[in-house]
């Protein structure tokens, strides 16, 4: 998968209640895109959804492990996470939602500034940022299937439609 | 290189993903023992209907139990429980928990649902509490607990696992969340990200189950995927006409590979509170002495069990809370309530000014009741202190053990309860 945009950046340690508080946790997806990372600062609501590509800092999303702080992100239109390291409940959460979360602590610790135009490649692992090169990791298998199904639930959907087709056939 | 012996994880996971030797790192798809969820099951819901599933597979082994937004705080919140009581029913589950019943965690924990050496998933980060009677107790997504009640089955990377080797003894007024806030602080919140806590060492033994559970739960607090206590006679003893499922206990061999150990001395150990703003943040409670508190909360699934309110109870009897605090206690359950009735603990708190809420999350949730209001700071027993965890980011919240809560909740300042003489 490629990717190119707009790089929106956030800092160490935004905590999954940051992105979205629990008393959003059960708004349609519209109003929680409206309500996601305000509590941050003045711009980080306007500025995540202008960008598809998120640039996140130590630990964002960590704490709790409510799936409606992915849930807001992929509703503000936001499709790569990039940075880290990240903490495990969010990183799952993300995926399951169709977001690619990709593991570059370097981008971050040089300071990528905000609107700076990045550039994506899942299959060669390369990100380009700034003039600068990075690697990130290989995707996993199980994990490149949800994504590119769209999301666990597709997947899901999927999964027992040729199980399905299996116990017919047998 | 040569073959080691396998962690607790390794063991419990190849048993439920039936790959012999799974390695850390390595993505397995795994069966659950047992899963569970609470008032976000809504979700979970979602997601199956939305997957075109129609039936849990084995909906004996699934449970929810109302606990974030108990009773229901507006029409929406009233209809989403509505919806969970109907699939729970026509789906056949084997447990629905009211609201009342209490949280999820310390439900499934004290009514024998989660067994040693099961894997045992919940849509709820603090799943880990499980790790107290030996479970591999993991926290999900909300749609991942669907796919998995649609499908039967999960991912799950193979984790390493940290060995935490307890010595010592506590000293007398330090207790169990006092050597989690210790470790938090010492480690980061992403200190064992992705690994499993495995508690040991000479010390273990001698925790209660409820200490463990507040150990355990918090190990979340570390970005750990989970914390175990090995099966001990301690948790056959807990277990004991309890346990709703046969279980087989399941032990790390001798031989297996750590991917690091750590010692804690508890015997060294203070008193200690979370500053504000981030769970690592922890000092010995002098740093943090003197600043003034506006509202207590004893509640949540760390520290609201019986033993919890007892300790609280011993400092506060005789006592009032101060006129500048709110005190506010939440038993984890309906039968850690009855218990602390029962004690006469509960009669303490009343007197001493305690007011009492269900047995839920409560504060802790930050969806209703006991939000803060700008410029406040909340002493809670609870195990998170993000800004605007308890519902607004203009106020803080410190996190300590019951008994510095309640010896705050007497002075109006944050206190160490040695200080104050107790009978
Ligand atoms: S008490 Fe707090 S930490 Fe525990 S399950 Fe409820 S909201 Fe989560």
């Amino acid at each position: 998968m490629k990717f190119r945009g707009t790089a929106a950046v956030f800092g160490d340690y935004v905590s999954g209640d940051t992105i979205l508080p629990a008393r959003y946790a059960f708004l349609d997806p519209e109003a929680m895109a409206g309500h996601v990372l305000e509590e941050l600062d003045g711009t980080a609501n306007e500025r995540v959804r202008r960008s598809e590509i998120l640039v996140a800092g130590t630990a964002f999303g960590y704490g709790t492990g409510r799936e409606s702080s992915a849930r807001a992100l992929r509703a503000a239109g936001v499709k790569v996470v990039i940075g880290g390291p990240f903490a495990r409940m969010f990183y799952r959460n993300a995926i399951n939602n169709g977001l690619l979360v990709l593991d570059c602590p370097a981008l971050v610790g040089d300071g990528v500034e905000d609107g700076r135009e990045i550039e994506i490649d899942t299959v060669s692992g390369e990100v380009r940022c700034a003039g600068r090169a990075y690697k990130v990791p290989p995707v996993p298998d199980a994990i490149g299937r949800i994504v590119a199904a769209g999301d666990l639930v597709e997947y899901g959907r999927r999964w027992l439609r040729d199980r399905s087709r299996e116990n017919a056939d047998a | 290189m040569p073959e080691t012996g396998l962690t607790f994880a390794q063991k419990v996971l190849a048993r439920a993903s039936g790959v012999t030797r799974p390695d850390p790192g390595r993505i397995v798809e795994a069966i659950p023992d047992f899963s569970y969820s609470h008032d976000f099951a809504v979700y979970a819901i979602d997601a199956f209907e939305r997957m075109g599933a129609t039936r849990v597979v084995r909906p004996d082994r699934v449970a929810v139990c109302l606990d974030h937004i108990v009773p229901a705080d507006n029409r929406r919140d009233a209809n989403n429980h509505a919806r969970i009581r109907a699939f729970a029913s026509t789906q056949g589950l084997r447990d629905f928990f009211e609201g009342g019943t209490g949280i999820a965690h310390q439900v499934m924990f004290e009514r024998g649902l989660v067994t040693p050496g099961s894997l045992v998933i919940a849509s709820d980060s603090h799943t880990p509490s499980g790790g107290a009677l030996g479970a591999l107790a993991l926290g999900v997504g909300e749609t991942e607990l669907g796919f998995a009640w649609a499908t039967g089955h999960l991912w799950i990377k193979v984790p390493d696992t940290v060995r935490i080797l307890l010595e010592g003894a506590f000293a007398p007024g330090v207790h169990a969340k006092d050597m989690m806030l210790h470790l938090v602080a010492r480690l980061g919140v992403l200190g064992a990200v992705y690994e499993v806590l495995e508690y040991a060492g000479p010390a273990a033994g001698s925790l209660s189950p409820s200490e463990r559970f507040t150990l355990c739960n918090m190990s979340a607090e570390l970005g750990a995927k989970t914390g175990v206590f090995p099966f001990d006679p301690t948790t056959a003893g807990f277990l004991r006409g309890r346990a709703l499922f046969d279980y087989e206990p399941v032990h790390s061999d001798p031989d297996a590979r750590y991917s690091r150990e750590l010692t804690v001395d508890l015997s060294a150990l203070q008193p200690m509170v979370a500053l504000p703003g981030r769970e690592d943040r922890g000092v010995p409670v002098g740093e943090a002495a003197g600043r003034t508190v506006h509202q207590v909360f004893i509640g949540s699934c760390t520290n609201a069990r019986a033993d919890d309110l007892a300790i609280a109870a011993r400092i506060l009897r005789g006592r009032r809370v101060h006129d500048g605090v709110r005190l506010i206690v939440v038993p984890a359950s309906r039968a850690v309530m009855t218990e602390a009735a029962r004690a006469g603990d509960l009669e303490t708190l009343l007197e001493a000014g305690a007011t009492f809420m269900p047995s839920g999350c409560a504060v802790c949730a930050g969806v209703h009741q006991g939000v803060l209001g700008d410029g406040e700071l909340c002493l809670s027993t609870s195990n998170r202190n993000a800004p605007g965890r308890m519902g607004n980011k203009r106020a803080e919240i410190a996190l300590c053990s019951p008994a510095t809560a309640a010896a705050s909740a007497i002075a109006g300042v944050i206190t160490d309860a040695r200080e104050l003489a107790v009978a």
